[in-house]
C-alpha cells in the first residue's frame, strides 16, 4: 500500500490545471461511456433509415412522378420522431447526472459552473450533429439507390438539394438535443425533463392544429406555432416560398430557442445549490 | 489548511449551519463529530463549493474553492459514495474526473491500485457494494495528489479490513504533512484515527480541541478498586470525601481521589486490594456530554410500566 504516494510531482503539478478543451474531453468521456448514449443513437439511426426507405419505396409505388413529395424530403422526415430521442438523450445526460449524484463530482472537479454547462452543451451539440450527419448520409444514399431506379435519384450535384437539407436537418437534432438539456438543468429530474422536452417538440405542435378549426380570433396561437422548434426546423432544412417563415428567420428561432434554454439554465446552474 | 469564518447556511426558516468557525490544521487528522442533521455533511459540501453559505465564508490554502484552478490537486473529496454515474464503470469515472484536469490515464490506473478497486474497474459502478463505492470514492479524491482531504463518513460500509486500510491511509496522509477533516458516526474509530475533534451539534460547533484534551474535559475520571472488604474501603473513602459507587460486591468505582492514594489508604488500614485501575471517560462518554442537548432526532426511551413482564406460564 503505497497510499498517497503518487506520480503527481508537486514541481509538476501546475500542468494539471483546468481548461475548456479540458472539460470538453471530460464530457466526451462521460457521454460515450454510457450505453444508454449508444441505444439512443442505434435507435435513432434505424429509425432514420427504416423511415427514409419506407418512404421512398412508397414514393416509387406512386406511379408518376414525384408530386410535391421527392427524395430528400424521404431523408429528412424520420426528424419528425428521431428529434424526440435527441431531445430526450440532452435531457438524460443531465439528469442522470443529477439522479445518481454524479453531478457533485463533477461540480467537485469543476467548481466553475459556467464552463461545465458550455462543455456538456457543446459536446452533445457536436456529438449529435456527427451522429446525425453520418445516419442522414446513410439515409440518402439507400433513398437514392431505390430512388435511382426510377430515375429520381438525389440531385447530390447541387448543394441546396442534398447537403444543405441535410447539415440543416443535424444541426436540428443538436438543437433538440440542447433543449433537452436545457430542461434537464432546469428540472432537474429525468421524468420531468423528458415530459418537458416531449411537451416542446411533439405535444405543442399537435395541440396548435386544433386551433386551425377555430375563428379568425384564435389565428394567433397558428402564427406563434410556427416558431415552434420542429416548425421552425421545417423551414429551415427544406426552405419554400410558400413556407411560414424564411430560412433565416426559422435558423434565427432555433437559435433562440438554444440561446434561451442554456441562458435559463446557466442562471439556475449557478445559483442553486447541487 | 481549511478556514471557516462564521459560515452559516440556512434553508428557509431551518438553520442547518449557524456562524460556524474553525480551522483545520496540515499534518493532523481532524474529525467532524455531531448527531444526525448537526450540519457536518452540509459544512463539507460549502467547503468545496457545492452549497452556497448564506452567510460567512470558508476557504482552503486562502482561497475559496471555487476560485481554484486545479481544485483536483489541491482538495480530494470524498462526499458520499453514491457520487458517482450508476452506468458508467469505475475506471471511466475516474477517467472523466482526471480529464478535466489532464491528469494521464497512468494516475488512473495508479488510484485504482491504491483504492484495491483493480479488478471491478471495468464494471458499471451501480453494481457496487457500499464498501466498494467508498473505496472508488476515495480513488477520486486522491487523483490529483491533493494536500487537503475532505472525507464525508469514510468507513461507512467498509469491511474490517478497509476499516484499517482507512485508518492507516489518513494517518500517513497526515504524517506526510496533508490536511485531513473526516467525519464519522463511529466514535470508537474517531478516537483511533482522529488527533483533533470539532463536535458540531444543531449547526454550532460545541467542541473544538484535540482529542485528549476533550475526553478529558469532559469525562470523569474514576478509579475501579476490587477488594474482598470493597464495602468497608468504602465506607473509609466517602469519608474521606470521595464519591463510590458500588458496581458489584467486591468492586467499588471511586472517583475524587487518584489511584496512588486510594492504594496507600488501603495498605495503612491491612486492606487487601485485587485491582486497582484507573479508568478515563471514552470520546463516547466525552461526546454523549457534549451534544446531550443537542441531538435533534433522539430516540426517546420507552416508557418504564412498573411492571414486570409476566413469565410465560408453562
Amino acid at each position: 500500500m503505497s497510499a498517497v504516494a503518487s506520480a503527481v510531482a508537486p514541481a509538476v503539478a501546475g500542468r494539471f490545471r483546468l481548461s475548456v478543451p479540458r472539460s470538453l474531453r471530460s464530457e466526451w468521456i462521460k457521454l460515450t461511456t454510457l450505453r444508454s448514449t449508444w441505444w439512443s443513437i442505434a435507435i435513432t439511426a434505424a429509425l432514420t433509415i427504416g423511415i427514409a426507405a419506407l418512404i421512398a419505396f412508397a414514393l416509387t409505388t406512386a406511379g408518376a412522378g414525384p408530386r410535391g413529395l421527392n427524395g430528400i424530403m424521404a431523408v429528412v422526415s424520420p426528424i419528425q420522431f428521431t428529434a424526440l430521442l435527441a431531445g430526450i438523450l440532452g435531457a438524460i445526460a443531465v439528469t442522470g447526472e443529477y439522479s445518481t449524484g454524479m453531478i457533485r463530482s463533477t461540480l467537485a472537479a469543476d467548481p466553475c459552473r459556467g464552463r461545465v454547462l458550455v462543455a456538456k452543451a457543446v459536446v452533445l451539440a457536436v456529438f449529435l450533429f456527427l451522429a446525425s450527419l453520418v445516419m442522414f448520409l446513410v439515409a440518402a444514399l439507400i433513398v437514392s439507390a431505390i430512388l435511382g431506379s426510377h430515375g429520381q435519384a438525389l440531385e447530390w450535384g447541387s448543394p441546396d438539394k442534398v447537403i444543405l437539407p441535410l447539415l440543416s436537418a443535424s444541426a436540428t437534432m443538436s438543437v433538440c438535443a440542447l433543449i433537452g438539456v436545457s430542461f434537464g438543468f432546469l428540472l432537474r429530474s429525468g421524468a420531468g425533463a423528458i415530459a418537458a422536452t416531449v411537451g416542446l417538440l411533439f405535444v405543442l405542435p399537435i395541440m396548435s392544429t386544433f386551433f386551425a378549426f377555430a375563428g379568425e380570433s384564435w389565428k394567433w396561437v397558428l402564427d406563434a406555432a410556427n416558431y415552434l422548434p420542429l416548425s421552425a426546423a421545417q423551414n429551415a432544412i427544406l426552405p419554400s416560398d410558400t413556407a411560414p417563415l424564411s430560412a433565416g428567420v426559422a435558423f434565427l428561432t432555433l437559435g433562440a430557442w438554444v440561446a434561451a434554454g442554456l441562458l435559463g439554465s446557466w442562471a439556475v446552474l449557478r445559483s442553486r445549490d447541487a | 489548511m481549511i478556514t471557516a469564518e462564521g459560515l452559516s447556511k440556512r434553508y428557509g426558516p431551518k438553520t442547518a449551519v449557524d456562524a460556524v468557525s474553525f480551522t483545520v490544521k496540515p499534518g493532523t487528522v481532524t474529525g467532524f463529530l455531531g448527531p444526525n442533521g448537526a450540519g457536518k455533511s452540509t459544512t463539507m459540501r460549502m467547503i468545496v463549493g457545492l452549497d452556497r453559505p448564506s452567510a460567512g465564508r470558508v476557504t482552503v490554502n486562502g482561497h475559496e474553492y471555487r476560485r481554484l484552478h486545479a481544485p483536483l490537486t489541491e482538495v480530494g473529496v470524498l462526499l458520499d459514495a453514491k457520487a458517482v454515474h450508476t452506468g458508467r464503470s469505475a475506471r471511466n469515472h475516474l477517467r472523466a474526473l482526471a480529464a478535466t484536469h489532464g491528469l494521464p490515464s497512468k494516475r488512473v490506473d495508479e488510484v485504482i491500485e491504491i483504492a484495491g478497486i483493480a479488478s471491478v474497474s471495468r464494471k458499471r459502478a451501480g453494481g457496487f457494494s457500499l464498501g466498494m463505492g467508498q473505496r472508488l470514492g476515495i480513488a477520486a479524491a486522491l487523483l490529483g495528489d491533493p494536500h487537503t482531504l475532505i472525507l464525508d463518513e469514510p468507513v461507512n460500509g467498509l469491511d474490517p479490513e478497509g476499516v484499517m486500510w482507512v485508518r492507516n491511509f489518513v494517518r500517513q496522509a497526515a504524517s506526510e504533512g496533508r490536511t485531513v477533516l473526516l467525519s464519522s458516526h463511529l466514535m470508537s474509530e474517531m478516537a483511533q484515527t482522529a488527533d483533533h475533534i470539532i463536535v458540531l451539534g444543531r449547526g454550532k460547533v460545541l467542541a473544538d480541541a484535540p482529542l485528549s484534551q476533550l475526553v478529558q474535559e469532559w469525562t470523569t475520571a474514576q478509579v475501579r478498586v476490587r477488594s474482598p472488604r470493597a464495602a468497608e474501603l468504602g465506607d473509609l473513602l466517602v469519608a474521606a470525601g470521595a464519591v463510590v459507587a458500588p458496581s458489584a460486591h467486591d468492586v467499588i468505582d471511586v472517583t475524587g481521589p487518584e489511584a496512588w492514594w486510594i492504594g496507600d489508604l488501603a495498605a495503612e488500614r491491612g486492606i487487601a486490594l485485587h485491582e486497582l485501575t484507573p479508568t478515563s471517560g471514552s470520546l463516547e462518554d466525552a461526546y454523549l456530554a457534549l451534544t446531550g442537548e443537542a441531538v435533534e432526532y433522539r430516540s426517546h426511551t420507552l416508557p418504564d410500566t412498573g411492571a414486570p413482564i409476566p413469565e410465560a406460564v408453562a
